[in-house]
């Protein structure tokens, strides 16, 4: 009876032996070759796209201390393929490691591609991949996206993982460009009822960029020079049924990430023209959305009401007509209005164009309408996409100044 | 070898059944119920909640006048013996089905997600030699071992809603009626297959300290999975939104998409060991709970030791669908029959219960 036992729990020993052989998704993290930007264009070859990657080295940057290596930083190849999938091993011809998409952290199309009808379907079957992760940017660029990738040459954040991360994440902060994870854009074009965002950016300086104010441009028009990498993410890139229409401007973004509740945008920096001054000077303010906004609408009639209530709360930066606020109540509330109503103009001017020019809402407003109708089937016979067309919105700010700024003894 | 006899607790019940049920929201029950009833399938669950209750009700009443016997020997007592025979291996068959594919299920979550180029077999099979390990300790480790998990297993779901929160959009779910009240009345019924575990649960029964422990339980648990399962239902379709139809599995892919800030992106690594240790135990109950029938159809005392076997025919059963299309195909039957025949057993128990006049009996009794 032992003899058995023992024989038993021996062989039971040995069953551990096969747990050894549980290495089939075994990664070596030097067997890999990290693609941290993908980039996909139109190609010339029917049924193919041309497909860059963006490989980072991950020796560059982790050692602590000495050492280092002298290697590159990364490496960009394109090919033709039929999809991103395919890719990989296609790729495997010219790079020694296995490629993976696990670290992939933004997908850049050319304009050019977006505004084809086979974009979408070309992402759809590229996000099937289980590798990538939904958290991945969509990024639309002006020029072709090889070139993109080629021109763009960092110089402070030569990883390129934490380049793209901390120039996407600051933009998304600064409400520049929208926040187009994969998630949401997917989630908008499944939805179909309002406009995807996807964020806008360019290597390529415009020849005669023009003057404008701090945020009314897009990307490649900011007359940036110096010592510097070309590259600028602003502005977003509008999408109706899937194929890309229209460019916003990064003020035009700014506002949609102002009244979308589901970006979480940080503190805005933005000049407004000064009531009390008259040779057209600006104040700098900065605005917080610490609220959420509140949609009111009246569905019933024959043209729809919307009404959107938007708290934000204001600091005062700057002082250039050097009014005394802090004595005067009746400046202060000068310049309250007067912010209200800029704030409000603007608004307004923005979604009239969304009706007249975009077509559509470029963010969810469509979720806000929902709870006015008891049943799906209410909801689809109103035929939001064309009602918005027709809709009346009115934008009440909910303004709220909380600093005044230093306040200078006002010149004599 | 017989095993020391500790009777289960309130605690460890209410665990195992939170297990056993409540993980159906993080498999591919929230696309399902998406499928059929859209935006209002956070209903569902409470809808077919309610309607199964009152079976349930009845059944609890039932076995309440043999408080010694478990929900099978009821059944013989009350059916004779060739009707009970059958209609006990009828819940075992459909128990069986159903563990297969579950099972099934489950691998192929952790091959699409997490161990993809390992072949399917190895995934099972390891799945599967672990469930039976554990079922094999028998009913009251599993109950101590749910009990020491149920915190985390709560933690961690906790904690990956709650990260999710910042990218729902809670307006999502209206309209609140969703495809109409007509269509939604229409889906409770077929709902009810969510609730069929509570049925087999009711076999553990002879396992408890006390009827008044078990009745407790059983509805402790019924309330809370009813909600979580709502719940975790409401909080996907706000993440979703209509993505949700073409999303398999939910609560996987949105572990995937939240991280704690810049620093920790891809945190899926933490929830998905903790995901696994409570499948686990769902499965080992299980599996326990289908040899106990066995036993109990057959006669056979030592019913322990059928679980390796069970466990393999399950395993081979479970290979048998080629995709994970085919198997949620398969199951789609199984929703629509399990819960309506467990809600009808459990009437028709009642009823012959009170045909026969076992209520008055017990009744008189309790006045002598």
């Amino acid at each position: 009876m032992p003899k058995i036992k023992i024989t038993c729990n021996l062989l039971l020993f040995l069953a551990i032996v096969f747990l050894l052989s549980g290495c089939w998704d075994r990664s070596e993290l030097e067997n890999k070759a990290y693609v941290i930007g993908l980039g996909i264009d139109r190609s010339k070859y029917e049924g193919k796209i041309k497909v860059t990657m963006l490989i980072a080295n991950p020796e560059v940057g982790s050692m602590q201390g000495g050492g280092g290596s002298s290697e590159k930083p990364r490496e960009i190849i394109t090919l033709e393929a039929i999809d991103i999938i395919t890719a990989k091993s296609t790729a495997n011809a010219v790079i020694s490691r296995e490629i993976s998409y696990e670290l992939l952290k933004v997908i850049i199309v050319s304009e050019e591609f977006a505004k084809d009808k086979e974009f979408l379907p070309t992402l759809f079957t590229s996000i099937q991949d289980k590798e990538i992760r939904l958290d991945t940017f969509l990024v639309v660029c002006k020029e072709k996206a090889y070139e993109y990738f080629q021109k763009n040459r960092p110089r402070m954040e030569t990883r390129p993982h934490k380049y793209f991360q901390y120039m996407i994440d600051h933009g998304i902060q600064n409400g520049y460009i929208a926040d187009s994870t994969l998630f949401r854009f997917i989630k908008t074009i499944e939805r179909g009822t309002d406009l995807a965002l996807a964020m806008y950016t360019t290597a390529e300086k415009e020849k005669n960029p023009p003057n404008r104010g701090e945020d009314e441009y897009i990307a490649g028009q900011l007359n940036v020079f110096g010592e510097l990498d070309d590259t600028q993410f602003i502005g977003s890139a509008v999408f109706r049924n899937g194929v890309m229409t229209d460019i916003l401007t990064g003020q035009e973004t700014r506002i949609v990430n102002i009244l979308d509740d589901t970006v979480n945008i940080g503190d805005i920096l933005i000049n407004l023209p000064d009531p009390f001054s008259d040779k057209r000077q600006q104040i700098a303010v900065r605005i917080l959305k610490t609220e959420n906004n509140t949609f009111k609408m009246n569905l019933k009639g024959a043209k729809p009401k919307i009404t959107i209530t938007i708290p934000l709360k204001f600091e005062i930066m700057s002082n250039p007509s050097m009014v005394n606020f802090a004595d005067s109540e009746e400046n202060r509330q000068i310049l309250k209005k007067h912010i209200a109503e800029d704030t409000k103009i603007s608004f307004e001017k923005f979604l009239r164009k969304t009706q007249t020019e975009l077509k559509g809402s470029p963010l969810p407003l469509s979720r806000y309408a929902l709870k006015y109708f008891a049943t799906n089937q209410e909801f689809e016979h109103f035929n939001w996409e064309k009602s918005y067309l027709e809709a009346e919105i009115i934008i009440k700010p909910d303004i709220q100044i909380i600093d005044y700024g230093k306040q200078l003894r006002p010149k004599k | 070898m017989k095993q020391q006899q500790v009777k289960l607790g309130i605690r460890e019940y209410v665990c195992i059944a939170f297990l056993m049920i409540g993980m159906k929201g993080t498999e591919d029950t929230p696309s399902m119920l998406f499928s059929h009833v859209q935006n209002a399938a956070w209903m569902v669950p409470l809808l077919s909640g309610g309607l199964f209750f009152i079976p349930f009700f009845l059944l609890l009443k039932t076995l309440s006048l043999f408080q010694d016997k478990n929900v099978f020997e009821v059944i013989q007592q009350l059916l004779g013996k060739y009707i009970a025979f059958f209609v006990s291996f009828i819940i075992f068959i459909m128990n069986s089905y159903a563990i297969s594919l579950d099972t099934r299920t489950y691998t192929n979550i952790i091959r699409a997600y997490y161990f993809t180029t390992t072949p399917r077999l190895v995934l099972y099979g390891i799945l599967m030699v672990v469930c039976v390990y554990a079922a094999k300790k028998g009913i009251q480790r599993i109950g101590s071992i749910s009990y020491i998990l149920i915190f985390y297993v709560a933690l961690s779901f906790f904690i990956a809603f709650w990260l999710s929160l910042d990218d729902s959009q809670f307006a999502s779910i209206f309209p609140i009626w969703g495809p109409g009240k007509l269509e939604l009345l229409k889906a409770a019924p077929s709902g009810l297959g969510l609730w069929g575990e509570f049925f087999i649960l009711t076999s553990l029964y002879s396992f408890m300290t006390s009827f008044k422990d078990f009745r407790n339980g059983t509805w402790i648990a019924f309330g809370c999975v009813v909600i979580q399962l709502s719940l975790a239902t409401m909080l996907f379709i706000a993440l979703f939104d209509k993505g949700l139809v073409v999303i398999g599995y939910p609560f996987h892919v949105a572990i995937r998409y939240i991280s704690l800030g810049e620093f920790l992106p891809n945190i899926e690594t933490l929830f998905f060991p903790i995901w696994l240790s409570a499948a686990f135990i769902r499965f080992a109950a299980f599996l326990f709970i289908n040899a106990l029938i066995f036993g109990h159809l057959f006669k056979i005392k030592e019913y322990q030791y059928l679980i390796p076997s069970l466990a393999t025919i399950y395993l081979l059963i479970g290979m048998i669908p080629e995709t994970p299309n085919d198997v949620a195909q398969l199951k789609e039957p199984l929703r629509y029959i399990a819960g309506p025949t467990f809600a009808a057993i459990s009437i028709i128990l009642w009823l012959t219960a009170w045909f026969k006049g076992e209520f008055k009996h017990a009744k008189n009794k309790n006045n002598m």
